[in-house]
């Protein structure tokens, strides 16, 4: 009991250091560089603490998923009814606390070196830019902000309802935003290449656009079920009931399956399914740790979380609920497509991207099926070996840009095409890299990426969900591929570029989070090994992830019977696709200004595939543009001027004015209508001042006066 | 709740009192004694005194909910409240002190500031008509020599006369409000006259004159529209700490006597609800039209702090508990924000000596600890979340609604509109604007620092995690009905 009072204790604080950190750093160190990244990291580090202190207790409790720590105060009165916000901690929520404040810490450690830190100021530098060589200009803000960011994702990860949850959520997409735009002053020689405050705007307004949909099914969930406490509505079986029951504004659908369905698509914002995909890719402007920060520690794996936690509403009624066919599509499709993206990318972190787009897909899919444990797990060792991955890519671009310096050539530091042969030169970055390439691609019973994909590609298999295992399999074999096309490219061979072969290895700091997540990319697997397993089975202690985890969900979901056809199929798919991917750039690797061998064996699909289907300039031509064109033509033209301004203008002035709507707007719809206004206000207000003279012995006149008045009001009312 | 005699109880419900008494006395005999050196003491101990009050009062005054003294006194949570607020109010006034030249060695100043607050203290728990109108005279009287307390200065001196003479006026006609009620009803007793009116022995006009009369007096401390006129030129004129303690705990003492009287004394007779809530429209209306006018920053707060109590005033013709619970919260977080607001407005003429808004200009840049507690203090004011402001017009403005007084909600959400605007006009001239040439950063006195540190803490703890406040705020409310 004592050990749950003080698990209870810490899970409120665990994601206060970061918060506090956030504003010790703006507010008193922001000029001390050491004193930045010191607080930053003893308050993640505090965090980390809490947090493995909550999990190891909850480990050693037994049946924890029936008492799990909740606790909460009353925040908002609202007269008869009070808003409570509060803390839980669940089996899944165990989960997270494992590896999100891990992973951020190492992030922040990182960080350290990739900022340049310990290097003198370099002229050159000026705030809003990256730095040349020198140490970041605005090296204490971006600790802030990264505390800001963690923090907000342990809210999220503690937050025993979805208004908490939608807060940490919400102050991670500004979190988002300030760090994606962290380099806002970059500019790039070619105009059609997405600036970091280009990509900014991207980020927050797609992710905002779901935002506002997933905010309309918590308005609507709290209508409906009368809380939005996880366990008050999915363990309350006439809540329960009485949301499958009703119908939604969709005839035919449950309103629990509609609210599913709204609440869902922030997640398809948040962590980038199909069709808002789009932000993630350009999000690679922002520096590569906060790539790290956001596509394995914590904003995607956000969105993935959300619905894992919103599972039993969308499950609700049984299998084949409409809400989870929606993800199983959308989650397969994203998967494949991204992979297929992934193949032929040049950029060494964009094949991260769209890797992490499908890996989350591959998540999503396997909600949608019912795969519940397998999402989870899957979520876990993705964040491991992804965050390596991302912090791995930093480490290459840092060496190359190293190289760079010396050589004094002007090259993009990200395209594969100018590394090649970095093996050598950065041996720690290249082993790490492999164990997490190795991850992601799925090799057979060492990567913990293996265990966690298998168990989803098992489960698809087990449950006669054909074209979800086909497609999924698929998608594996592209991950395989491309991961072995990018350690090819990057690491094997000989240097393509002057600045590569000069490359060398990164600081401690940002080598010794790489060999720490390589050790949890490979043995975080075992946890959720299927307890049938042959010999594995059994000695790592019969699936104990899937024992613990499954204790989050009201009603016990059936698990599945061992078989080999899918471990078969996975192992064949993984290890084809890296040999594949060896066959053709590992045997013989690019020499210098060599083709790509996919754009001939691919054809004209390679194009599709480079220029991601085209989606940035459909999106363009079909939403950007009109919406311009709206608020530009419709809201200020029409809407602006004849509406509201139509009773002062008549229509023929308008006329006359439409060949200059530039100026016209400029003047009197920004500049002067509001000052009128303002104008309008000040000047009731001057005429008040008259009374106001400054004589006592008008005041008591006036005051007496009033008295006098309202008294006779009162009178001749009363009367 | 019978009345008791005087048993032990009764002394230690006094506490609070007592303590400030010593307090005075302690602070006239250090100013004697003090050398001219370490006379900045006077003012650091009325506030850690006023501190270990407010401590003690926490730990032993907690309220029993009799009549003590003879019925002259309630010792319930509404008083209990309003008191702890009042003593916070004085001992953070006495911080500022130290940022004004002529106050901040000056002992008997001290003395006269505490001896407002046992006015105050009064003002809240008086539950007789003879003790209510003592203590707004201590009150008055100690308010009128603070006000005009820098003689040298003739803003000050005539500052001190208009508030003096306006007060003595305005307390003449709510005297005879309390006679008409003592000859009419033959009762002194709050508590004894309510069942009075209620059984309609006393005739509906007479009730609507005394209302009315007594309303003057109420109406001047607390400074709605038509009973304002003096504020403005007051708070001007005033030594800005003075200001600050007028503008919060003054007028929070009065709405205390307003709830005390109209609610508890004058239950019975609702029929002056309409016109109240037309007075507070009036009055949220009128004080923010001409804050948006004003270029010197304290005739702004005062206008602002009229257009606060029109607020206050939405939540007092809810007539609910919820409505009272709002507007105790509302006069809480209100005492917090206007005296880290105005605690800015010391601080800033301390090193600059002026109060005109233009002079606020790159604030930000000359001290930027200074500028963001003025951002958390104007946009507490200005009703932004997270802020304390924020949650205590949210509550109004639920009690309001809840009381199907609909179209004044909607008055009080468009004025909470416009008070944005001129709130904003300033903070973006502390922000935006360049700093003039040539001047420097601003000195903050220490004792400043701390209170203002204080205050900020306060106004996001406030608003941050309203819920234990308003449960105080909902116990003093229940104390009424």
């Amino acid at each position: 009991m004592v050990i749950m009072e003080m698990s209870e204790m810490l899970t409120w604080l665990v994601p206060a250091p970061p918060l506090i950190s956030f504003f010790v750093i703006i507010l008193f160190t922001s000029r001390h560089r050491s004193m930045s990244h010191l607080v930053a990291l003893f308050a993640m580090g505090l965090s980390l603490l809490f947090s493995w202190v909550i999990v190891f207790n909850a480990l050693s409790t037994d049946h924890f998923g029936e008492h799990p720590i909740a606790s909460d105060v009353g925040w908002l009165p609202t007269g008869d009814t009070v808003l409570r916000m509060g803390v839980a901690v669940d089996p899944l929520t165990i989960v997270m606390l494992t590896f999100v404040p891990l992973a951020c810490f190492l992030i922040i450690l990182y960080s350290v070196g990739y900022s340049n830190f310990g290097k003198g100021r370099d002229q050159r530098d000026i705030s809003g830019s990256p730095p040349h060589h020198g140490v970041e200009p605005m090296y204490s803000r971006f600790f802030a902000f990264l505390s800001l960011f963690a923090g907000a994702m342990l809210v999220l990860t503690v937050a025993d309802n979805l208004l908490l949850l939608f807060f940490g959520w919400e102050i991670m997409g500004l979190c988002s935003y300030l760090l994606i735009g962290f380099w806002y002053g970059r500019t790039y020689d070619d105009k059609f290449q997405i600036t970091p405050s280009g990509a900014a705007v991207k980020a927050f307004m797609t992710t905002r656009l779901a935002d506002v949909i997933m905010l309309i099914g918590i308005a609507y969930l709290y209508f409906e079920a009368g809380t939005l406490n996880f366990r008050e509505i999915f363990f309350n079986e006439e809540i329960m009931k009485h949301l499958l029951e009703s119908p939604s504004l969709i005839g035919g659908m449950a309103a629990a399956h509609f609210i599913g369905l709204l609440i869902f698509a922030g997640t398809v914002g948040k962590s980038a399914q199909f069709p808002l995909h789009v932000w993630l890719p350009d999000a690679m402007e922002g520096p590569t740790p906060v790539s790290a920060m956001i596509h394995a520690a914590a904003m995607v794996s956000a969105g993935v979380y959300m619905v894992i936690r919103m599972f039993p509403l969308l499950n609700s009624g049984g299998h084949g609920s409409p809400a989870l066919t929606v993800m199983a599509f959308v989650g397969a499709f994203t998967a494949l497509f991204a992979a297929t993206i992934a193949v032929a990318q040049n950029d060494v972190k964009r094949v991260l991207a769209y890797s992490t787009i499908s890996q989350l897909g591959y998540m999503i899919a396997a909600l949608g099926i019912g795969a519940y444990v397998a999402a989870a797990f899957h979520l876990m060792t993705h964040a491991f070996f992804k965050a390596l991955l991302f912090m791995g890519s930093g480490s290459i671009i840092h060496g190359v840009e190293h190289g760079m310096h010396q050589t004094n050539d002007k090259l993009d530091p990200q395209d594969m095409l100018n590394m090649g042969g970095l093996a050598k030169r950065m041996p720690t970055t290249y082993w790490t890299f492999v164990i997490g390439g190795f991850s992601l691609a799925g090799f057979p019973f060492v990567t913990a990426g293996f265990w966690s994909k298998d168990e989803i590609l098992a489960d698809a298999f087990a449950h006669g969900h054909w074209w979800v295992f086909v497609v999924l399999l698929i998608s594996a074999f592209l991950t395989a591929f491309y991961t072995m096309r990018q350690i090819s490219l990057t690491f094997l061979g000989d240097a393509r570029t002057e600045s590569a072969a000069k490359a060398h290895e990164s600081a401690w700091t940002m080598t010794l989070p790489l060999v720490v997540l390589s050790f949890f990319a490979v043995f975080a697997g075992y946890v959720g090994v299927h307890m049938d397993f042959p010999v594995l089975g059994a000695m790592l202690g019969s699936n104990p992830f899937e024992h613990f985890v499954i204790g989050s969900l009201p009603h016990h979901i059936s698990g599945f019977e061992f078989e080999w056809t899918p471990v078969i199929f996975s192992v064949v798919a993984g290890i084809s696709g890296l040999f594949l991917g060896w066959l053709v750039y590992g045997r013989r690797p690019l020499v210098i200004g060599q083709q790509d061998p996919l754009v001939k064996v691919l054809g004209p699909l390679y194009g599709v595939f480079a220029n991601k289907y085209y989606f940035d300039e459909l999106y363009n031509v079909v939403l950007v543009r009109p919406v311009k064109w709206i608020s530009e033509v419709v809201a200020f033209k029409w809407i602006d001027r004849v509406l509201i301004d139509g009773a002062l203008h008549s229509v023929a002035n308008l006329t006359m004015k439409i060949g200059s709507v530039a100026v016209w707007f400029e003047k009197w719809g920004i500049d002067y209508a509001p000052d009128k206004f303002g104008d309008g206000v000040r000047f009731s207000g001057q005429s008040f001042r008259v009374i106001q003279s400054g004589r006592v012995q008008d005041y008591l006149n006036i005051t007496l006066s009033a008295v006098v008045v309202i008294g006779a009001i009162l009178f001749v009312i009363l009367r | 709740m019978g009345i008791s005699n005087y048993q032990m109880s009764s002394v230690i419900s006094l506490l609070p009192e007592v303590g400030l008494l010593v307090l005075a006395g302690v602070v006239l005999t250090m100013d004697v004694l003090l050398k001219d050196d370490r006379k900045h003491l006077i003012a650091v101990t009325t506030a850690v005194g006023s501190l270990l009050i407010i401590l003690a009062a926490l730990m032993y005054s907690q309220p029993s909910g009799d009549l003590i003294w003879g019925g002259m006194v309630r010792d319930d949570m509404l008083a209990f409240v309003f008191r702890l607020a009042f003593i916070f109010a004085g001992g953070i006034t006495a911080m500022f002190s130290i940022g004004s030249k002529e106050l901040a060695h000056r002992g008997d100043y001290y003395a006269i500031m505490l001896g407002a607050v046992i006015g105050m203290c009064f003002m809240a728990s008086a539950a007789d008509l003879i003790m209510l109108y003592l203590a707004i005279e201590t009150t008055g009287i100690a308010g009128y020599l603070l006000a005009g307390y820098v003689r040298t200065d003739d803003r000050s001196a005539e500052a001190g006369l208009k508030y003096f003479l306006f007060g003595a006026a305005t307390s003449a006609v709510m005297l005879y409000g309390f006679s008409l009620l003592y000859g009419l009803t033959g009762e002194t007793n709050l508590g004894a006259i309510a069942p009075i009116l209620a059984s309609g022995t006393v005739s509906v006009s007479a009730i609507c004159a005394i209302v009315v009369l007594i309303l003057v007096g109420v109406g001047f401390k607390i400074a709605i529209v038509p009973f304002h006129f003096w504020a403005p030129d007051v708070y001007e004129g005033a030594p800005s700490p003075v200001t600050g303690f007028i503008s919060t705990a003054s007028k929070t003492a009065g709405f205390a006597v307003l709830l005390r009287v109209f609610i508890y004394g004058l239950a019975a007779s609702e029929y002056w609800l309409p016109a109240m809530a037309g007075l507070a429209a009036v009055t949220m209306t009128f004080g923010n039209l001409v804050a948006l006018a004003q270029t010197n920053i304290k005739r702004l707060l005062a206008y602002s702090s009229v257009a606060h109590a029109g607020y206050v005033l939405v939540a007092f013709v809810a007539y609910s508990e919820l409505g009272v619970a709002s507007a105790i919260f509302y006069l809480i977080a209100y005492v917090v924000t206007n005296l880290a607001a105005f605690g800015v407005v010391i601080v800033f003429a301390h090193t600059a000596g002026t109060d005109d808004i233009q002079q606020y200009a790159g604030m930000s840049r000359r001290s930027p600890y200074l500028a963001l507690a003025m951002l958390v203090a104007f946009l507490s004011l200005a009703g932004m979340p997270p802020l304390a402001g924020f949650f205590a017009k949210f509550y109004v403005f639920a009690a309001a609604v809840k009381a199907d007084m609909i179209w004044l909600a909607f008055v009080g959400v468009l004025n909470a509109i416009v008070g944005l605007y001129y709130y904003l006009v300033v903070l973006k001239v502390v922000y935006v604007s360049p700093a003039p040439d040539g001047v420097g950063s601003i000195d903050i006195p220490a004792t400043c620092k701390i209170a203002l540190v204080v205050l900020s803490l306060g106004i996001i703890l406030i608003g941050t995690a309203s819920s234990p406040w308003f449960n105080w705020a909902m116990k003093a409310a229940q104390d009424l009905f």
